[in-house]
This record gives C-alpha cells, sequence and structure tokens, in this order.
C-alpha cells in the first residue's frame, strides 16, 4: 500500500543521511556525496511504499551501515582515517602553543619578580629543538616579547604525527585496489 | 519463504545473488533489495545490500547510470560489467561445485549414536 511521504518522514529521512554522512568522511568527497544520495533516494522509494519507520528499521543503524560502507570502499583489513590526522593536526598546535606560552610567561614572570621597575633586554632560548629565542624587553615595567617561533623540527615533527596517528600510508594506493576485481569471487 | 538465513552463508553468497538479479533486469538499490527479498530472503537488511552493491562497483563488475524518478530524487541504478557477467559464470560454477561437494557429504549415513557408558 502506497504511503505518503511527509515532512516528518523526509525530517527522519534526512537526519538518518546526514548521521550516515557524518560517519562516511574518510571516503572520497566524490564517493561519500554519491552514497549520500542514493541512500536518500532508496529511503525515499522505500517510504513511500511501505512507511518510513519501516523503511528506516530495514536499512539497519546508521553506524553499521557506515562501517559496511566504508568496508566495500576501502577493504575489510585496517585502514587510514583522515579524520585521525586531521585531528592531531589540529589539537597539536594549540597545545604546543599553549605549552610554549606557559613556559615563556613563566620566564617573563621570573625576570619580572626582580623587582617592578626593571629594565633591560633578556633571551630566553627556548625549549631546545621545537621554537627559536624569545627576547623579552622590559621597560617602566612593561614587558613585550618578540621570537619563540618553531624550529622545521616541529613542522617535520607534525607531518609525522599526523601520518603516523592517521595511519595514512594505508591510504597510498595499493595493489589491493587493483586486483580487487580479480581477486575475490563473486561468492 | 524461508524467514530466516545464517547471515555468514549469506555473506558469502550475497555478491553472487545480486549480480544473477541484475543479470536479469536492471535495477536500483531498493528495487534489488525487494527483489531479493520477494526471492525468500525476507530478513536481508537493505543496509546489508547497498554497501554489497556499492563494493561490487568498485569491484567493476557493476556500472551505474542515474535515472529520473518521478517520485523523488533521480535513481542510480545497477547492471554489470562484463566482469560482473564473467565474475557471475565463475561463481555459478563455483557455487554449483561447493553445492554438490556438500551435498555428497551430507548423504552420506551417520553411524548409530553411541550409547551412553559404552
Amino acid at each position: 500500500m502506497p504511503h505518503t511521504v511527509t515532512w516528518l518522514d523526509r525530517l527522519r529521512i534526512e537526519w538518518v543521511v546526514w548521521s550516515l554522512d557524518q560517519r562516511l568522511y574518510d571516503l572520497p568527497s566524490r564517493t561519500r556525496i554519491a552514497r549520500r544520495r542514493e541512500v536518500r533516494a532508496n529511503l525515499l522509494a522505500a517510504a513511500a511504499e511501505v512507511g518510513a519507520a519501516e523503511a528506516l528499521r530495514r536499512l539497519g543503524g546508521s553506524r553499521e551501515l557506515a562501517q559496511e560502507y566504508l568496508n566495500a570502499e576501502l577493504g575489510d583489513g585496517p585502514r587510514h582515517s583522515w579524520i585521525a590526522a586531521s585531528l592531531f593536526l589540529l589539537t597539536t598546535p594549540l597545545l604546543l602553543n599553549f605549552f610554549l606560552d606557559e613556559a615563556a610567561n613563566a620566564y617573563q614572570q621570573a625576570i619580572a619578580a626582580v623587582g617592578p621597575h626593571i629594565e633591560g633586554t633578556f633571551t630566553w632560548h627556548g625549549v631546545a629543538g621545537l621554537q627559536s629565542s624569545v627576547t623579552f624587553v622590559f621597560h617602566q615595567g612593561q614587558a613585550s616579547r618578540t621570537g619563540g617561533a618553531w624550529t622545521p623540527l616541529v613542522y617535520v615533527l607534525l607531518v609525522v604525527g599526523a601520518v603516523a596517528s592517521g595511519r595514512l600510508w594505508r591510504a597510498l594506493p595499493r595493489r589491493r585496489n587493483q586486483d580487487s576485481p580479480a581477486a575475490g569471487e563473486a561468492g | 519463504m524461508t524467514s530466516s538465513h545464517d547471515p555468514q552463508l549469506l555473506k558469502g553468497v550475497l555478491s553472487l545473488l545480486l549480480l544473477h538479479l541484475l543479470a536479469e533486469q536492471e535495477s536500483y538499490g531498493y528495487e534489488v533489495a525487494q527483489r531479493l527479498q520477494a526471492a525468500g530472503f525476507t530478513d536481508v537488511l537493505e543496509g546489508t545490500v547497498y554497501p554489497a552493491l556499492a563494493r561490487l562497483e568498485r569491484e567493476g563488475r557493476l556500472t551505474t547510470r542515474l535515472v529520473a524518478s518521478s517520485s523523488g530524487p533521480a535513481r542510480k541504478y545497477y547492471r554489470l560489467t562484463d566482469a560482473g557477467h564473467q565474475a557471475l559464470a565463475t561463481g555459478t560454477t563455483g557455487w554449483a561445485r561447493h553445492v554438490a561437494g556438500v551435498d555428497a557429504v551430507l548423504a552420506r549415513p551417520l553411524p548409530t549414536a553411541p550409547q551412553k557408558g559404552s
């Protein structure tokens, strides 16, 4: 018996499609968009035939569906994660800046503790290997700070860390992608 | 109608079933799932069928085209490629051999069960 797909049904479908999409971020964007459109079209067709509730029930959970799609596209074995690599690249610089800044603040406060009207220029060599020297200029009790930039080693570590945390070497083209049609038989 | 199938057995043969259904007739995802259910696999979730189609497409066994639908967004129709037809033929032969082998073993008479304490 045909069912009318109401706006509420469409919203429920969109919610499932959206939550599926959120779990497919490791797929190339074109593939992800194609899967999203396909699932939406199929759900709308199913909802028109059996109702939205039954259509969604027969789809299974979006988590399981996303896992199946990821397995289908990327293989069953261990795989890369762009999300993990992005998370590393976003959080590590923030944390690194926070700790380096705190260290510089501690140095500045230690100098300021000598006297409230201290004058002069002071150089702190920074955290060895991670940043350039930081120069503090004290004038009439006010301090200004220059330097402290990351060294090239930090950028290298960021790249290495992103590759390691996201296991990005697994994203490189492999024989698995090329021999799949011939590898597993239809069954 | 069969109401339930061993998921592990079904997983192994789902691709072959999908290839055969699509060799019979070009279909979109939901329709394939419906045809599979109509064939007796009533407990197969659509969420299992769609990724299986995606896998076959990635493997080059299926090709797709978008067809406008009057009742909603364009539908993605699947049909077999040459590699798909070849995989279907190979898979069907393999399946028949597999079934014959299993049947041959299962048809053997079993010895009578040993008595307890003997």
